[in-house]
């Protein structure tokens, strides 16, 4: 333990980009996460909400940005307007800024996603591309991570992501991942994380959200020394349910 | 005479899982079908009057019982799948039953509720009359993807049901997009005034279906229901042929369609659209409407739509399966000014959906007030649903794997009313619970 994350002198912005189109399942859970485990170390923090309304962009201040996921429909929207902001988002990925891009969002930061009979610009933050596939690939996953132990979710995406020469988030220990052969999932280039494990991803993943949370503290307060731990007692155990039930022997 | 044998074999079924204790909803179908495939083929043909058919992602079960209900206080024989499996096997559940032994089916009419990704399958079987959707809502997207793919597969549906007469929610821009170019002269229902306040619910649907700009509204009635208008183009609202006004939540609950005055007893402002949904169906069908209060006396609400068991205190056991049935199941529980604990029941099988992501997206904090005095979790995905209540900072009072536990503590504490708030598959075990409890009075 130690002190240097209370009396609010410590703060993040996070900004949760067009919250009105990606909110596919339950995206708000990753913000509240991320809010309440600032709160309950005595840190503060400020979420701004991007819509569609919203005509000014600006990352200046930005600690982490928060991308969810969206139909077809909406991500080709949602595309046209992140495509403006390329290159800011750019350099802040470059820069150290912490996103988490998940789903929808997590195919956004890529090159292109190809659909059947269209090809959707992507951001071109990560060398990584999409593709539409066969099936759909849905249901419970669980990984195993360098940075936050096993990691459990929900997937169900149409595209196979390709990541190249990039690292991914963990290995598959149960589920599909980024396409059905690479026994990969998801992307890790500097601060960002994407994924497919969409929706409330955080809340039952505490190590993986403060390891978010560490990071953009650390970048943002150079002597900042790491998150006190926290009563993590029922988050842990909503993660060895879906461990044991899925990937019990491995 | 495979056709007789399959009728035999569904009945035969149908009396083993009675005397097993068991309502068969779809098995008895399944097997008849498996002996005879061509089994509902001639609903059409044994069909006197007209084939109803209700699809929409919520109050499917209540509109299609309430339509049933009242063509038979009319003295009509109807062919309904009442209790709710809307499958092509729940429909020839259905079908065997209302059939004699010797395997003969005359109703005046069909009254059936049908899954929305089996409507192409089912009309390629039965072509229907009439045609009800009521809403369209995100569900279970695990099962059926995206709405957009619920949305296409109604419009090729609806495209390929020659002449059929389409009655759509006109407060729904998801739904009156049908009336597109999809399907000839639909007609509208909905209710034409501000009644409940404003809400920030997760919403469907924002963006004109049309143009694709964001939809602006007059106001909500919950999620993407409301008075809609695009305002690049002209997309909006149609004025309903079916109008609710006047509307007081009560209890009783009262209100005018089309300037009849209504008073029920139903709890739940949903239920204001499954009443406009069957005076518009009966309506088209050229039933008489004007006896349209007393029609729906004899209805019996399925299992677990508000249903009251009676204890030393009253406890209300409530179905929902997305977020827009239990925004309204919490909303209506946040009605009642009565003390009240409130236990939540969350599974995760195949007829949940096994995603539970949805949870992040209903207004559980909503139930946060001074009148609630125990909150208590369980099902299968009981740390899920704890979660979510500690990620909007509300104290779970009692997390257990045990709904019978839970329930004698809410029986015996200090509370005035228990709402029972569960999904699919938590639905009738927890009923099967509270009736085997009405039984020991073990609680007193």
């Amino acid at each position: 333990m130690n002190d240097t994350c209370t009396g609010n002198e410590m703060k993040l912005k996070i900004m949760h980009l067009y919250p009105d189109l990606l909110n596919l399942y339950g995206d708000r859970g990753n913000i509240e996460c991320l809010r309440y485990r600032l709160q309950w170390r005595g840190c503060g923090s400020e979420i701004v909400r991007h819509t569609c309304a919203d005509d000014g962009f600006s990352l200046e201040d930005v600690d982490i940005v928060f991308l969810g996921g969206g139909s077809d429909r909406e991500q080709k929207i949602v595309c046209s307007r992140l495509l403006e902001h390329k290159r800011e988002l750019k350099e802040f990925a470059e820069n150290g800024g912490c996103i988490l891009a998940v789903c929808g969002g997590y195919q956004l930061l890529g090159k292109y996603y190809k659909l059947e009979d269209e090809t959707i610009e992507g951001l071109d933050i990560l060398d990584i591309y999409t593709e539409q596939g066969g099936v759909r690939l849905i249901g419970n996953i669980v990984l195993e991570t360098e940075f936050a132990g096993k990691v459990v979710g929900f997937e169900n995406h149409g595209g196979r992501t390709y990541i190249g020469s990039h690292k991914p988030l963990g290995r598959v220990i149960y589920g599909n991942g980024n396409d059905e052969t690479s026994g990969v999932e998801g992307v890790v280039y500097k601060n960002v994380i994407a994924t497919y494990l969409h929706g409330p991803l955080l809340p039952k993943n505490p190590q993986l959200c403060d390891h978010i949370l560490t990071t953009a503290l650390k970048r943002k307060y150079p002597d900042f020394q790491g998150l006190p731990d926290i009563d993590d007692d029922l988050e842990n155990k909503a993660n060895k349910y879906i461990v044991g039930r899925y990937a019990g022997d491995r | 005479m495979r056709r007789l044998i399959a009728i035999w074999a569904g009945k035969l079924l149908t009396a083993a899982g009675r005397l097993a204790g068991k309502k068969s909803t779809a098995s008895p179908g399944a097997a008849a079908l498996k002996i005879y495939p061509g089994l509902v083929k001639d609903v059409n043909k044994r069909v006197k009057k007209k084939v109803i058919v209700t699809c929409g992602t919520n109050g499917k079960t209540t509109t299609n019982n309430l339509l049933c209900t009242a063509l038979e206080a009319k003295g009509f024989k109807v062919l309904c799948n009442r209790l709710g499996a809307n499958m092509l096997s729940g429909i020839a559940t259905a079908y065997v039953q209302t059939a004699d032994i010797f395997g003969r089916l005359s109703v005046d009419y069909a009254c059936l509720e049908v899954d929305e990704a089996y409507t192409p399958m089912i009309f390629s079987r039965i072509r229907p009359d009439i045609m009800v959707i009521t809403n369209l809502f995100r569900d279970q997207l695990d099962r059926y993807g995206e709405i957009d793919i619920t949305i296409n597969i109604l419009k090729h549906a609806i495209s390929g049901a020659k002449g059929v007469k389409v009655i759509l929610n006109a407060d729904d821009p998801l739904c009156v997009q049908f009336g597109l170019g999809w399907c000839a002269d639909p007609v509208y229902y909905g209710i034409s005034e501000k009644v409940l306040p404003q809400t920030d619910d997760t919403k469907e649907g924002r963006f004109c279906p049309v143009c694709g700009e964001e939809l602006s509204y007059k106001y909500y009635h919950y999620s993407q229901l409301g008075d809609f208008a695009c305002p690049k183009c002209s997309y909006k609202r149609p004025e309903p042929d079916y109008e609710v006004k006047n509307v007081s939540i009560g209890p009783p609950m009262r209100f005018d369609i089309n300037g009849e005055s209504m008073e029920v007893n139903y709890k739940g402002f949903y239920n204001i659209y499954n009443l406009a949904a069957v005076y518009a169906a009966l309506d088209t069908a050229g039933e008489s409407t004007d006896d349209f209060g007393s029609l729906l006396e004899n209805y019996k609400p399925q299992i677990g739509r508000m249903q009251e068991f009676s204890f030393n205190k009253p406890v209300i056991l409530s179905l929902s399966k997305n977020p827009a049935g239990f925004n309204q199941a919490i909303a209506t529980v946040n009605s009642d000014e009565r003390k009240k604990d409130v236990i939540i029941a969350i599974n995760d099988l195949a007829n949940d959906g096994r995603d539970v992501s949805w949870l992040w997206d209903v207004d559980f904090h909503k139930i946060k007030n001074d009148k609630l005095n125990r909150l208590m979790t369980t099902g299968i995905r009981v740390y899920d649903i704890t979660l979510r209540f500690k990620y909007a900072d509300i104290k779970v009072d009692m997390m257990t794997d045990s709904m019978k536990e839970a329930v004698l503590k809410a029986l015996s504490d200090e509370s005035e009313v228990v709402y029972v708030l569960v999904n699919y598959t938590a639905l009738y075990p927890t009923e099967a619970v509270l009736k085997s409890l009405e039984g020991e009075k073990s609680y007193e």
